[in-house]
Formats: C-alpha cells, sequence, structure tokens
C-alpha cells in the first residue's frame, strides 16, 4: 500500500521536481503555463491553481513512478505542490482592492517592518499562504471514470475519477482554514492553521515577547481577519446504466470546497475527480459507530457532461460483437428485425427507426446556420396497432431518450416553463420533455392531442432545435437537438381510407412537412406469409437474444460520412423528378419542399453510418428514396391500390418513359433496378416485369446482363 | 482444520478471533513480520470454512436458531443465528477497521460490530469493507414455509453463553468505545503516513456530545416498511458483489447483535458541518433492528421450504400421479369447472423462461371472468386459500378505485434519508399475485390511480417494475404469477389466457396435510425442470401454426406465443423434459373448449 511506497520516497526531491514542473512546464503555445497562473493567483485574479496529471504527464521529468506516487497518495502531494508554489509565488504586478481585513493587518504589519523582526521566524506570526490560494490536482482527462460501485477500500488516499448523478446538495457553509488571533499583551497577530473539521483554539500567545516577558499575553479571535473556505456537500448517486441487473444504485458523500461549491445542482449529472477519503468520526458519533469509518471524496475538479451515444461504454464482448455484425453484409435488414422483436413484421416502419437512432451529424455553415441532423419520425395508425410499443422499444435502446404523452405529465408540457417557486418566490425555469432529451430522442406518444402553446415551440424545435423562451422576465433559449419521434392517432379515432391523409392526421402541414418520414401502420401487414410469422413466434420461444444494438449505434454515430460530388447530380435529378411528378398529379398528396431533399440527405448519410462507410453511396440514396416512397404508399391508398395491384404495369411505364426521356432504345438492368426501386418495388416484381413484356415481344432481354433494349414497333 | 474448540453456536466469534489470530502468526512467520495481515483483505482465512463445515456436513444447522419477531429479545447477542428473508434495501458498503495491531498480535473486527480488545492509539490497522443489506421478511410469505425450519429451544440455547463471555463482552464495548474516539487519524491505512488533516479532537467537542447523549427515543418503528416493524441490517463480508440481488429470498447465517439498550444518538447535534454525511444505518438504530453479520448464506429456492423433500427423483410416473390429483381438487376447488382447473394449473406452473427488453417467454398470466361478488366470496376465498397452502409466497390485491388512488405500489428510493421506500410491487421472484377486480366500480382515478394501473398493466405485459429514484427509474426484472378474477374481460389488466369460469357446484374440500406436502413439491419441481425440445417438434409445430392461422384469420403473433408457452408447460407438467405433438394437441384442444364458452 501507500505505505510502504512513502518509505523510501525523498520528499525534498519531490518538492523540487514539484517546483521544476511548475516552473518549467510549457502549455500548447509555449508560454509558462503555472507561472501564469500563479501570476493570476498573485494578482488576485483567481484563487484556484489546478495542477492537471495530463500536464505531468508530458512533463519530460516527470516519470510513471511519479504520477503513480502522486496517484496513490494524492492528499500528500497536494501539500508538496502546496510548497512548491508559495516557493514560486510571484511579486503582485497589478495593483488590486484592498478590500479585506487581513489585507489592512498585512499591510500594517509590513509598514510596522523591523518591529517585528524578532519574531519573524515563528511560523504562527507569519501569514500561512493558504489565505490566498488553493490547490487541486486534476485527475486524467482521458481516463474512463469509474462507477460509484468500484470505488473500493484499495482506493483510500488515491485520487480517483467517478461519474454519477447529483442526487442532493446541502447548503454551502463556512469552514475555518485560517484562525486569525491579535494578542493583548504584545499585540501580534497569531495565526493558526486549521486542516481539520474540529480544532483547538489558542488561549495564550506564543509569540517570543510573551514567552520571554511571561506574560501569558490573553488572544482574541479576529473571525474577520480569519479565513473561512466555501464548504458544500453533495450526495451523488450511480448513473441508471451503470448499476448492474437487480441491484440498486450507491450514492457516496462529496466534499467541495473553496471555488468548486455552487458547480452542481441536483439532477445534474457530473464527472468529479477527488481523493477517496475515511472520515474519522469522534465525539459522540465514534462511541456508536465503533469501529466503522464513514468515506467521502475531496473534490479536486469537477466536469459537467450529457451522456451522448458517442460516450456509450462498451462492455465485454461488444466490440467483437459489433465487428461481427459489421462483418455481415445484411447488417441493415438484421438491425431493423431486432428492433422491437415482438412486434411482427412492419420491416419498413422498422428500418425508418432504426435510422432515427442512427440519425445524421449536424452541419453547421459556414455562415453559422445550422442544420439538423436527427431525423423526425411521424407514425399514425388505428389505436392498438402497438405504435406506442415500438415508441417505448426504440426509448430503451437509444442511451438517452424521454417517451412522454403529447399533454405532457407535468405542468412544464413538452418544452419549458417559467414557474415561481414556493419557498423563495423566485422565477425558475424548468425544461420540458423535449429539452430533457437534449442530444438524445424524444418519443411522443398522442402527438395530436398536443396542448397549442406545446404545438407553436414544437416548429421551432423540430427545425432550430431550440426553445425560447419569453415569460415572467426570463428570456433565453434552451437547446433541444433531439429527433422527435411521434405517434398520432387518426382525428376521428380510425383512419379513413376515403378521406385524404392531411383530412386523417389532425396536423397543420406546416408541422408534418417538418416530419421526414410520416408512417402509416395498418391493423396487419399484407405481404408477410402465415409461415413467417410462425417461424417468427417459434423463433423467439426457442431463442431470445438482443444484438449488441445499443453499441453498434454508438459506433456507427461515430461516423460523419460525406456525400461524394458526382452524387449529388444525383440527388439533384431525384429530387426534381419527385417535383415533377408532383406538379402533374392533379391532386399532388405530399408537399415536396426543400425540406425533402434535406430529408433524402439525412436518410442517406444515416444509412452511410450504418455501414460504417465514409461516403454516401448510391445505394443510399435509392434506399432513402424507397423509403421515402413507401411511406407515402403507406399513406395515400391509391398509391397503395397502384402498388399492391398493378405493380407490373407501373413498371413497364417507368422503363418506358425512362428510355423516352434519354432518348435510346436500352435501359441497363441496374439503371431499371434502381428507378424502380425508388418507386418502393422490389427486384423481383421487376424480373416478373421484364419476363411478362419480354413473352408479348415488347423489349428483348439481355441474357447475361438482363440489360432491356426496346423492340422498335 | 483442528475440530471446534468454541462452542460455535454459542461464541462463535472466539473461534473467528483464534483462526483470525493463528493464520496471522503463521502469515507472519512466513512473510518475516511485514504486514502479516494485508493479504486477509476481501478474504477468508479459514473462519467460513469452520462453519461451513460445522453446519452443512456436521448436521450443525438444526441447532442454530432462526431470528424472527417473537424471538428477538431472547436470543443472546454475540451467538450464532439463521435469518430468512428478503434483500428489501442494499445499503453499500460499509468501511470498518478490519484489523488492528495490539502490541506486537494482530486481531480482527471482523463479524463483529465491537472489540473485545481496546485499540491502541496510535496503532497499525487496516480498514476492510463489507456490505450492508437491509432484509424483511418475505412479503407474502405463507406460514406453511415457516414449519419446515424449526430451530432449537431457546431455553436450551440461553445457557450456551458463559457469564465470564458475557461480562468480558460487555467490558470490551466500553473501552471500544472510549478509544476509538481518540484514535482519530490511525483509522487511515497506514500510521507511518501521518496526514496532515488526521483530525484532532478537542475535549470541548467531546464534552459537547456527551452532554447530548440522553436524546428523546426514536419515534416507532421503521416507517419504511408499512405493517410490519421487523427487519434485519446484515453485513455480509467477502462476497463478490453481484451474488446477492435485490429481493433475492436468502437465508443467512452469522453472528446476531442486537442491543436495545443503546440508544441511538440523534445526528445532527454532534456536527453542524454534516447534513448529508448522515449515514443510512442511523435510522437503523441497533436499539431497534438487529445487526447479523454473515458467516454464511445461500439463497432459498422453493425447495428450501418444503418439510420434507422426498429423496426420489422426479420420475414422469410419478409426477403424473401427483399431478392427476392436484387437478381434481383444482377441478373440486373450482365447482367441478374442469376446463378453468386445467388453465389454472397451467399458470401455477408458469414461470418467466426468457426475457430480453420487453418481451417475455414463458409467463402465462390468467383472468376468470363470471365472477360476482358473491361468487369471489366463495370461490375466490377457496382459491386464495389453496394458494396460501400452496405456494411459498402468495398475496391479493382488491382492486378498487380507493386502493387503486391511495395504495403505494411502486417502491421509491428516498434521497433524503437514503433508503428504498418499499411498495407492494416490490415482491420476490415467484410470488402469485390475485387481483380482485370485482370490487372496482365506475369513478375517477387521481393521478396516483393512473400511475398505479400502469405500473401493475407493465408488470403484467413485461414483468418488470419500475422503481422510481427520483431523477430517473430504474427497472426491476420480477418473476410474478399473476391471476385476475372479474366480472368480465379485465381491460386494466390485460391476462394472457382469458377463461370464462363456469363453477356447477359449491366448493367444499380439504386436502390432506399428505397432499399438500406432495403438491408443494410438485409445483417446486415441474416450475425448475429443464427444458429443451428438438427441431423437428418445433417444425411441427410451425406447421401446425400456419394451419391454424389459414382456418382463423384473425389469429395473432401473441396469441401462437401463448399456445406455444402454454404446451410447453403441459409437457412440464407431465414431467417431460421435452415438448411433443400430444402436448401441442392438448392445448388445442383446451384452446377450442375455452373459445366455445367466449361465444
Amino acid at each position: 500500500m501507500a505505505a510502504t511506497a512513502t518509505k523510501t520516497v525523498d520528499f525534498a526531491a519531490e518538492r523540487a521536481l514539484a517546483k521544476d514542473f511548475l516552473a518549467n512546464f510549457a502549455g500548447p503555445r509555449g508560454e509558462p503555463k503555472y507561472l501564469n497562473i500563479l501570476q493570476d493567483v498573485a494578482n488576485r485574479k483567481i484563487r484556484a491553481v489546478q495542477i492537471e496529471l495530463d500536464d505531468l504527464f508530458h512533463y519530460k521529468d516527470a516519470d510513471d513512478e511519479f504520477l503513480q506516487r502522486v496517484t496513490e497518495n494524492t492528499k500528500r502531494y497536494i501539500g508538496i505542490f502546496s510548497d512548491a508554489i508559495d516557493e514560486l509565488m510571484p511579486e503582485s504586478t497589478e495593483a488590486y482592492a484592498v478590500d479585506e481585513d487581513r489585507d489592512i493587518l498585512m499591510t500594517q504589519r509590513v509598514d510596522e517592518g523591523a518591529d517585528g523582526g524578532a519574531d519573524g521566524t515563528d511560523p504562527l506570526q507569519r501569514m500561512p499562504p493558504e489565505i490566498r490560494r488553493e490547490v487541486y490536482i486534476k485527475a486524467f482527462s482521458k481516463v474512463t471514470p469509474l462507477t460509484i460501485r468500484q470505488v473500493k477500500a484499495s482506493n483510500i488516499g488515491q485520487l480517483v475519477k467517478i461519474s454519477g448523478i447529483v442526487t442532493r446538495c446541502s447548503d454551502v457553509k463556512p469552514l475555518m482554514q485560517v484562525a486569525v488571533y491579535t494578542c493583548e499583551e504584545c499585540g501580534f497577530e497569531i495565526y493558526q492553521e486549521v486542516t481539520a473539521r474540529v480544532f483547538m483554539p489558542l488561549f495564550e500567545c506564543p509569540s517570543q515577547r510573551c514567552k520571554l516577558n511571561k506574560a501569558k499575553g490573553n488572544l482574541i479571535l479576529q473571525l474577520r481577519a480569519s479565513k473561512f473556505l466555501k464548504f458544500q456537500e453533495v450526495k451523488l448517486q450511480e448513473l441508471a446504466e451503470h448499476v448492474p441487473k437487480g441491484h440498486i444504485p450507491r450514492s457516496l458523500t462529496v466534499h467541495l470546497r473553496g471555488e468548486l461549491t455552487r458547480k452542481v445542482a441536483p439532477g445534474d449529472v457530473v464527472e468529479m475527480s477527488g481523493i477517496f477519503l475515511p472520515m474519522p468520526y469522534y465525539g459522540f458519533r465514534a462511541m456508536r459507530a465503533g469501529l466503522v469509518a464513514d468515506t467521502y471524496l475531496e473534490t479536486m475538479s469537477i466536469t459537467h457532461f450529457k451522456k451522448k451515444y458517442e460516450e456509450y461504454e462498451l462492455k465485454g464482448d461488444e466490440q467483437e460483437q459489433i465487428d461481427r455484425l459489421a462483418e455481415d453484409g445484411d447488417i441493415y435488414n438484421k438491425l431493423a428485425r431486432s428492433l422491437a422483436p415482438e412486434i411482427f413484421g412492419h420491416e419498413d416502419v422498422k428500418k425508418a427507426l432504426l435510422l432515427l437512432l442512427v440519425g445524421a451529424p449536424h452541419r453547421k455553415l459556414t455562415d453559422g446556420m445550422k442544420i439538423r441532423g436527427d431525423l423526425h419520425i411521424c407514425l399514425m395508425g388505428d389505436p392498438g396497432v402497438a405504435k406506442s410499443q415500438l415508441l417505448k422499444h426504440i426509448i430503451n435502446v437509444a442511451p438517452r431518450g424521454v417517451y412522454t404523452t403529447g399533454r405532457g405529465s407535468s405542468g412544464v408540457g413538452l418544452t419549458a416553463a417559467v414557474q415561481k417557486d414556493p419557498v423563495t418566490n423566485e422565477f425558475v425555469l424548468e425544461g420540458g420533455a423535449l429539452v430533457l432529451a437534449d442530444m438524445g430522442i424524444c418519443a411522443i406518444d398522442e402527438f395530436d392531442k398536443m396542448e397549442e402553446s406545446d404545438r407553436t415551440a414544437i416548429h421551432e424545435v423540430m427545425e432550430q432545435q431550440t426553445v425560447s423562451i419569453a415569460k415572467a422576465g426570463i428570456t433565453t433559449s434552451l437547446n433541444a437537438r433531439t429527433a422527435v419521434l411521434a405517434a398520432a392517432n387518426p382525428a376521428w379515432g380510425r383512419y379513413d381510407m376515403r378521406r385524404t391523409p392531411a383530412e386523417n392526421i389532425n396536423l397543420p402541414p406546416a408541422l408534418l412537412s417538418r416530419f421526414d418520414l410520416l408512417w402509416l401502420i395498418l391493423d396487419r401487414a399484407d405481404m408477410e406469409t402465415d409461415l413467417e410469422m410462425a417461424r417468427h413466434v417459434v423463433h423467439v420461444h426457442q431463442n431470445l437474444e438482443s444484438p449488441a444494438l445499443g453499441a453498434y449505434i454508438s459506433a456507427a454515430r461515430r461516423v460523419v460520412p460525406s456525400v461524394p460530388r458526382e452524387l449529388e447530380e444525383y440527388i439533384a435529378t431525384a429530387y426534381s423528378s419527385i417535383r415533377q411528378e408532383e406538379a402533374k398529379s392533379n391532386a399532388p398528396h405530399s408537399y415536396t419542399t426543400i425540406r425533402t431533399l434535406l430529408s433524402i440527405l439525412r436518410i442517406s448519410i444515416a444509412l452511410a453510418r450504418l455501414r460504417f462507410s465514409e461516403t454516401v453511396a448510391q445505394s443510399d440514396v435509392d434506399e432513402a428514396l424507397r423509403l421515402m416512397q413507401m411511406s407515402k404508399y403507406s399513406l395515400y391508398s391509391d398509391d397503395r391500390q397502384r402498388s399492391g395491384l398493378d405493380a407490373i404495369s407501373d413498371i413497364y411505364s417507368i422503363l418506358r418513359d425512362e428510355a423516352a426521356r434519354t432518348n435510346s432504345m436500352d435501359v441497363r438492368y441496374a439503371h431499371a433496378l434502381n428507378l424502380i426501386s425508388r418507386k418502393g418495388y422490389s427486384e423481383a416484381q421487376l424480373k416478373e416485369c421484364l419476363e411478362e413484356y419480354a413473352s408479348l415481344n415488347v423489349w428483348q432481354i439481355h441474357p447475361n446482363t438482363f440489360d432491356i433494349h426496346f423492340i422498335d414497333a | 482444520m483442528v475440530g471446534p474448540q468454541y462452542d460455535l453456536v454459542g461464541n462463535p466469534l472466539g473461534a473467528v478471533r483464534s483462526t483470525f489470530e493463528r493464520a496471522a502468526a503463521a502469515a507472519a512467520a512466513e512473510s518475516g513480520g511485514h504486514e502479516p495481515v494485508a493479504a486477509f483483505r476481501g478474504k477468508d482465512w479459514g473462519a467460513s470454512e469452520v462453519f461451513r463445515s460445522f453446519l452443512f456436513e456436521q448436521g450443525g444447522l438444526d441447532k442454530v436458531p432462526v431470528l424472527d419477531e417473537s424471538n428477538l429479545g431472547l436470543i443472546k447477542p454475540n451467538t450464532l443465528v439463521r435469518f430468512r428473508g428478503m434483500v428489501q434495501d442494499m445499503l453499500g458498503n460499509e468501511f470498518y477497521v478490519g484489523a488492528f495491531k495490539d502490541g506486537s498480535t494482530w486481531r480482527t473486527n471482523k463479524f463483529s460490530d465491537s472489540s473485545p480488545f481496546s485499540m491502541p492509539h496510535p496503532c497499525d490497522s487496516h480498514l476492510w469493507e463489507r456490505h450492508l443489506f437491509h432484509c424483511v421478511p418475505v412479503p407474502g410469505q405463507n406460514s406453511w414455509t415457516r414449519e419446515s425450519s424449526p430451530g432449537p429451544d431457546l431455553r436450551r440455547m440461553a445457557s450456551c453463553l458463559t457469564s465470564e463471555q458475557r461480562e468480558k463482552r460487555k467490558r470490551g464495548a466500553d473501552n471500544d468505545a472510549m478509544d476509538v474516539s481518540e484514535s482519530g487519524s490511525g483509522k487511515t491505512s497506514s500510521s507511518s503516513k501521518k496526514t496532515k488533516d488526521g483530525v484532532q479532537i478537542s475535549n470541548s467537542s467531546v464534552e459537547m456530545s456527551m452532554n447530548e447523549e440522553h436524546v428523546p427515543e426514536m419515534n416507532g418503528g421503521d416507517h419504511h416498511i408499512p405493517g410490519s416493524s421487523f427487519s434485519c441490517l446484515v453485513k455480509v463480508y467477502d462476497m463478490p458483489e453481484s451474488q446477492v440481488k435485490l429481493n433475492d429470498v436468502s437465508e443467512f447465517i452469522g453472528v446476531y447483535t442486537f442491543d436495545p439498550e443503546l440508544a441511538a444518538p440523534s445526528d445532527n447535534s454532534d456536527d453542524i458541518m454534516f447534513d448529508l454525511m448522515e449515514d443510512v444505518t442511523a435510522q437503523l438504530p441497533p436499539s431497534k433492528v438487529p445487526r447479523l453479520h454473515c458467516l454464511v448464506w445461500r439463497n432459498l429456492s422453493a425447495h428450501d421450504f418444503l418439510s420434507r423433500p422426498p429423496a426420489v427423483e422426479p420420475s414422469p410416473i410419478l409426477l403424473r400421479g401427483i399431478r392427476q390429483s392436484l387437478l381434481s381438487h383444482l377441478t373440486l376447488v373450482l365447482g367441478k369447472d374442469e376446463l378453468a382447473a386445467q388453465c389454472l394449473l397451467l399458470h401455477l406452473l408458469s414461470r418467466l423462461r426468457n426475457k430480453v427488453d420487453v418481451v417475455t417467454v414463458g409467463r402465462l398470466s390468467l383472468n376468470f371472468t363470471g365472477f360476482n361478488r358473491e361468487s369471489v366470496s366463495i370461490f375466490g376465498n377457496q382459491l386464495n386459500n389453496l394458494f396460501q397452502r400452496l405456494l411459498p409466497y402468495s398475496q391479493v390485491i382488491p382492486l378498487s378505485i380507493e386502493y387503486l388512488n391511495t395504495a403505494t405500489l411502486q417502491p421509491r428510493k428516498d434521497n433524503q434519508s437514503g433508503r428504498l421506500v418499499t411498495g407492494v410491487l416490490q415482491l420476490p421472484q415467484g410470488t402469485h399475485l390475485t387481483f380482485d377486480e370485482t370490487l372496482l366500480q365506475s369513478g375517477s382515478l387521481t393521478s396516483k390511480g393512473v400511475e398505479n394501473t400502469m405500473l401493475l398493466k407493465n408488470l403484467m405485459e413485461s414483468q418488470k417494475v419500475e422503481y422510481d429514484f427520483e431523477f430517473y427509474k430504474l427497472e426491476m426484472a420480477t418473476d410474478v404469477q399473476l391471476l385476475t378474477l372479474s366480472e368480465g374481460k379485465s381491460n386494466i389488466l390485460p391476462s394472457d389466457l382469458i377463461v370464462s369460469f363456469r363453477p356447477s357446484s359449491v366448493p367444499a374440500v380439504n386436502a390432506s396435510s399428505e397432499e399438500l406436502e406432495s403438491w408443494r413439491w410438485y409445483l417446486a419441481t415441474v416450475r425448475s425442470l429443464p427444458q429443451s425440445t428438438e427441431t423437428d417438434t418445433y417444425q411441427m409445430i410451425q406447421d401446425e401454426m400456419v394451419n391454424a392461422m389459414r382456418d382463423d384469420r384473425s389469429l395473432g403473433c401473441s396469441e401462437l406465443s401463448r399456445w406455444l408457452t402454454m404446451a410447453q408447460i403441459m409437457a412440464a407438467s407431465f414431467g417431460e423434459k421435452s415438448l411433443s405433438m400430444e402436448h401441442w394437441q392438448m392445448v388445442k384442444e383446451l384452446e377450442r373448449l375455452r373459445k366455445e364458452r367466449l361465444q
């Protein structure tokens, strides 16, 4: 343990090394990082000196053993660094306001000059350096934080980094750090450093003069001159994802001092580095507790953070599983199927939801405009078609997900609310579900029953991804970078096929256009065969296992694919053809706008991410177009009719049009496949069409390549 | 190891300490006197082994008294006891001075709250850790399960403790309290490392706290456990953390300490600095909640409650016979409704076999429809009586508007006290719940009522209960059998299997205790039977399903899945390890009869 290590360590040498480090360590631009900090401290600009282990690690003279000694016996090394800092502390170069009593005392002391000379050597008569500075050692930033559960007796005295959620905060209280007395006899100030929570006040003046005179000068505690440190206690609880199955979260008491107080509030997810220490009981507590010691973390640094997919920690063999899945070509279908396995069929819906989980990266243009990367999806359908189940499942998979209903469960609603604190009468801002789901997914059930106030705000959330508040004197904008997954019931309880989707959906077009994909879920999917269903049931009973879905998605989200130049043309053509088609039709169903183009891009990028590919391929764009087409078919009954019954002739007309457009008699098979898959047809249907019309001698099919050649009639 | 020189039941700590001192001396001789006990952290030096062989190999288990509410004050402290209960709350780790050097000898405090030897100051000491579990009597535990573990006569036990030892213990405790208050920084892991902020105890602070000694008595029992004030704080040593889980039913055997004389101090008086430092054990004062320093523990299954488990192998022939007798008894209890009895049997044998996220395989919740208030009072009571005598844990929940609006179903973490406040749905695996929906009348639910309904629905649909941890919710997996008695099909609690109940006579049956015992054994055995079915059978069933779907277009995934579950349980009920088409046909026939009734 630490005890054996310290026996052989020469602390004077350690201090020299610490001093050397502080004096010579160069920051990223070559500046003397710590000397600059010390100068700021001397100038009273800041109080805390934070020594980063990262810097020590990069310092040439500090070897691994030194680092290890620092992390294992941190408390001691804070003392060593503090001594080094005090030796290096420069004179202040700027004038600062003399505002504290001890400054006045100090100036007086200096003015009196030689008067106290004889006593200068007495440590109790010198102002302790603690008055001016606080020293912290910050743990490695790269090290994965421990969970509270992993902090064991073997960590006592060590520098540890932990993550957790703040559940309680105490008031900030003063903690005496330096007690200052004045002697009634000799008039000297006596400084007493307080290192523990309980201290024995001095009663007799220890100065040379009083001792010589045997005056036993009476000391008077000068509270105004004494140095008090801010002190706050915080309870930290384990994060939900760190709690093993069948266990409940652990908590840990954390002590914050000085500049670190008032940095956290209940509900904050934080990462803290600090020294894990036992707290000796004293007084009556000790008698009751017997031989037990409480422990706490003396905090050295605090980092707030939000859990994102990208920070998903891989457990056990998950990396292996990801690799195995990535090698598998059929990953897209496989993962989509593994979403909500208890819900049979609806494969395209599941594919869309998978893409929602993956999303596309946010883009920030040079002019500061932001383009969202999150996909928004709206599921519609009759009550009881497992919409809510799908929503809940997605929330389960997503590392940061909030499930709520359009009505919202609290008064805060979906976006945010300004509320009056009953105790302080202060107005406080409370984030709603969308704000809480920042950087994650917000599933909103009963989207159509949303409150009017939320409905106006949600426009902003879905495009700008912020929530603006201007109420009760508070104007602010909260981030709500969230993917919205909405579920809505039809306006008349059941989806009425005879009416238009716009009539069926009780939502304004402006809101609908913000969804990348709209989906109508029917009672039972048509195409799946009975056999598949039976196989599904039996399979679930035989072996039920969840693939490393969360891990895979988090890995995929780290990829930032780009769209190659040659594909831009392709997307533009596809987009314009959708627009033209819409213009041709006398009753346009959809509102194809520039948003549609962005949707195509987003979906394509999400697909490329799933393949762990740095560039978007044409097949991604085709699949994106297919999904959009399928989502349209699900909504418009006449389209569905066409897709179901007259697929063959529709494919024929697509190919015919293409031939006419390009003014050629040939259509290559691969090209044909792209064209029809965009419209949501399968390869099998294409083949059927090819065969059927070939038999009618409309075209010839190349026996090997299947390329099409129209026979001029 | 040598045979027990100590009376392991009467003076377990003597054995613990003597084995320790011997092991420490041996280690010191080996390492040359350098940190000999450091290796014992988180390890057993042979003490647990002595107890394990005494309890399980030499039949010592029967000599150990079972701690319960009735004998709380009667058992002598620092003796060996057994406690059977459910892990209600996990209070985390406790750090204690595990070993210290008294002169030249190493002493240990493991398995005890205090040391008979005074701890010199300063001294070499080691800080070790132990897990704290708050255990309560199992909710819904039926009385027959207690018969199986009768402890020895307590009056005989009283003589086990010699007066000399008791004297010693008292004196030890006194010394100890004095010493610890002074030891201060000696508790940090090493004495050579004299940290700067070792606490200096001023006289004034000690005096101050002494004055606070006579504090008002803590009010009442433990308000966290409604209806019961009896609980036990179990301290478990050297255990990989994942072994004991929340809601596990376990038997802990260890050193019992309970000191009603020691008053609990009110905490806030002795240090205003620490608002949050109060440890949760302060609310479980040693004067109210006994401590058990666990030496040996084991998880209990339904089998462990059987008083005389038959030594025979569970052969299909034997199981078939018992099945028949149980089924005919169930039929009688259900007023000669054989279909209902068949379904009830399957329901009682169901267990969760697999679970991923929200998908569960193996559960079979049952809804008997056609009940009204009168028939519930007849058949419902009969059923409950039967469950109470057959199953280890069972509860009845009256599903009325008032109950839903007022009951606390959800366990919730109280961050102020650091405790898990239990709710009705904090249940051990394998509990049976009966909901009586006939009490339900039209009315309005409060927000709490809605929350409670959602919890019940979640439990029904995905076998999990959300525990509220204020800043987030944690889902705890459950394996609970759910039976609903209702007038029409229950929409609040959607069951897997809905059976219209048609009794034709009034039940008037009583089972002999031999019969009950065999049935208990049957239920426990069948539920733990492993199952494996060949792929061929699955293939055939798959074809059957396709045919069924052709005949009835309304069949859905959930129904097919339920059929397969029922067929698997049916096979198990006959003691078969694998499913055959025969069982599938039986289930189909059952389904046909059931559907006939629904029309």
